[in-house]
């Protein structure tokens, strides 16, 4: 299985253990992923309220546009990058009038896109082309008595929604955590949001956000809470100690990609499980897994 | 006995619009105040309708699902149902003034359940466009959104500590001392490798780039103002 692959901006700062254990994950499952060369930033979900979504669009087409040359479908370990793309890639499928206006813009570079490609998490890749049981086999040590709330968070799942998981109560995260021989916590806020990039300029958000969070993935009784989205990974990671000093609260609840874990769960090497980027240590809660 | 004072205070008591004078006709009075229309300014409804995704709202009928989905409902000054008809009705200082759509965090919710199928966070981001560029741009966010584009535009790459200082700049000394309790956070993530100091390298093809920011902005406009 070949694929390109869009690394994102976060996977060379905040979110270097999601690009180590993806790319981990990936060798050990077979999948090759070919970085997009010379890729640039999709502009998230906040450059639109700037320049305006057309602007971001073609932006964004221009990853679509180098990778089309190569006719490789487009891989993604981001929420954020996954939304602007493939809700670019969809325009282009389905609007004659966009696309036309588009490939006018991005023909200021020499580039054309005609909307060959399609555009796939990290996620649904492993769940739908890779399979569980492929992953069930490579399974070496057995996450067996270890409770994991899949926190799949927001923009994953309903970016465009039915994609490939249901919207409201998505289940893949739950089902491979199964498949890696852990408990899925119930989890109700699973699919709700994490205040995104409201960090810098309204940190209550994320706080009041990441606090209900929290709540929900303890009284689930989760030991571990995995995400596939490095804004999320980063929100209920960094911020934590924060929503402990504003409501009280002593929660220590190490918050991974689901990467990680895999990499834990296929005895891969320490560097591709990348403990050490977590700010909450796991290695307490994980010490009999990990080596 | 009542005294002139007092009549003057029952008076003043009765609202205006009740108020009935010697030698007046009450009833042609009132037939004046309610034959008279209410008038909406409807220029300021007409512009959003023509933003990128601003013909969206006229399909709102106010069910209120966006806001019981909504993550931020509980700081929002108007939650986007409200903000919807406000819109409608003109009203462009409440609209622009509000923290509705800085507020929003595009996590879709409302706009995977809207019964009308609006992509509200689109027309959310609209909005934030149109507010920047009629200078409605006391709120944090606003800052933060044009550090992040800057930040992104001149590199080709995001780069969180450019676009941190960026923010800090913009907004000055009185937010740099009410984040004082973010640098335990900023510790934390320097120690653990998560924020690189310098950064990342411009992407080769940012001249192309740059080339296609201003296309596709040119295009925008011919479209807008035909």
């Amino acid at each position: 299985m070949r694929y390109s692959y869009y690394p994102g901006c976060s996977s060379e700062a905040t979110a270097k253990a999601n690009a180590h254990s993806i790319e981990g994950v990936a060798k050990a499952l077979d999948v090759q992923l070919e970085e997009i060369p010379d890729w640039n930033c999709c502009g998230a979900s906040v450059a639109s309220g700037v320049v305006g979504d057309f602007t971001q669009l073609v932006v964004t087409a221009r990853n679509l546009a180098i990778a089309e040359t190569k006719g490789l479908d487009v891989v993604t370990g981001c929420s954020s990058c996954y939304m602007t793309l493939a809700v670019a890639n969809k325009k282009f499928k389905q609007d004659e009038h966009f696309r036309a206006k588009a490939n006018e813009a991005l023909a200021a570079a020499g580039l054309n896109y005609n909307g060959t490609l399609q555009v796939r998490q990290f996620l649904d890749v492993i769940i739908n082309d890779v399979g569980l049981d492929k992953v069930a086999q490579k399974v070496k040590k057995s996450l067996d008595g270890l409770t994991v709330a899949g926190y799949v968070g927001c923009q994953t799942v309903r970016a465009l929604p039915f994609e490939f998981d249901d919207p409201e109560q998505p289940v893949f995260m739950d089902r491979l955590m199964e498949a890696l021989g852990a408990t899925a916590a119930d989890f109700p806020m699973r699919a709700r949001c994490c205040g995104s990039s409201s960090t810098i300029p309204a940190r209550d958000i994320v706080l009041d956000l990441g606090y209900k969070i929290f709540e929900s993935a303890v009284a689930g009784g989760a030991q571990v809470i995995v995400t596939p989205c490095p804004m999320c990974q980063l929100n209920l990671d960094a911020y934590q100690s924060l929503v402990n000093r504003k409501y009280g609260t002593n929660f220590n609840i190490p918050v991974l990609f689901f990467t990680q874990l895999m990499a834990v769960a296929f005895g891969l090497s320490l560097e591709d499980q990348a403990f050490k980027y977590s700010i909450v240590s796991p290695y307490e809660a994980l010490v009999q897994y990990s080596k | 006995m009542v005294t002139p004072d007092k009549e003057r205070a029952a008076e003043q008591a009765v609202p205006h619009s009740f108020k009935k004078k010697r030698g007046d006709n009450y009833f042609m009075e009132q037939k004046k105040i309610f034959s008279e229309p209410v008038k909406y300014d409807l220029t300021f409804a007409r512009e959003i309708y023509r933003l990128e995704n601003g013909s969206y709202i006229k399909q709102c009928m106010n069910c209120g699902l966006c806001t019981v989905s909504c993550a931020t409902r509980d700081v929002m000054e108007y939650p986007p149902r409200q903000l919807f008809n406000l819109i409608k009705l003109g009203k462009k200082e409440e609209v622009l003034t509000s923290n509705t759509f800085w507020s929003c965090t595009s996590c879709c919710t409302c706009k995977a359940r809207c019964p009308r199928g609006i992509p509200i966070i689109d027309v959310m981001h609209d909005l934030k466009k149109y507010a920047i560029e009629y200078g409605y741009t006391d709120y944090p966010q606003a800052a933060f959104y044009k550090a992040f584009w800057t930040e992104m535009s001149s590199r080709g790459k995001m780069f969180e500590g450019g676009m941190t200082a960026r923010y800090f700049l913009t907004r000055g000394l009185d937010e740099i001392v009410k984040a004082m309790d973010m640098k335990d956070v900023g510790i934390s993530m320097l120690k653990h490798g998560r924020m690189p100091l310098l950064p990342p390298k411009k992407i080769k093809g940012l001249g192309g780039l740059k080339k296609i920011i201003s296309k596709a902005q040119e295009l925008d406009r011919k479209e807008a103002a035909r």
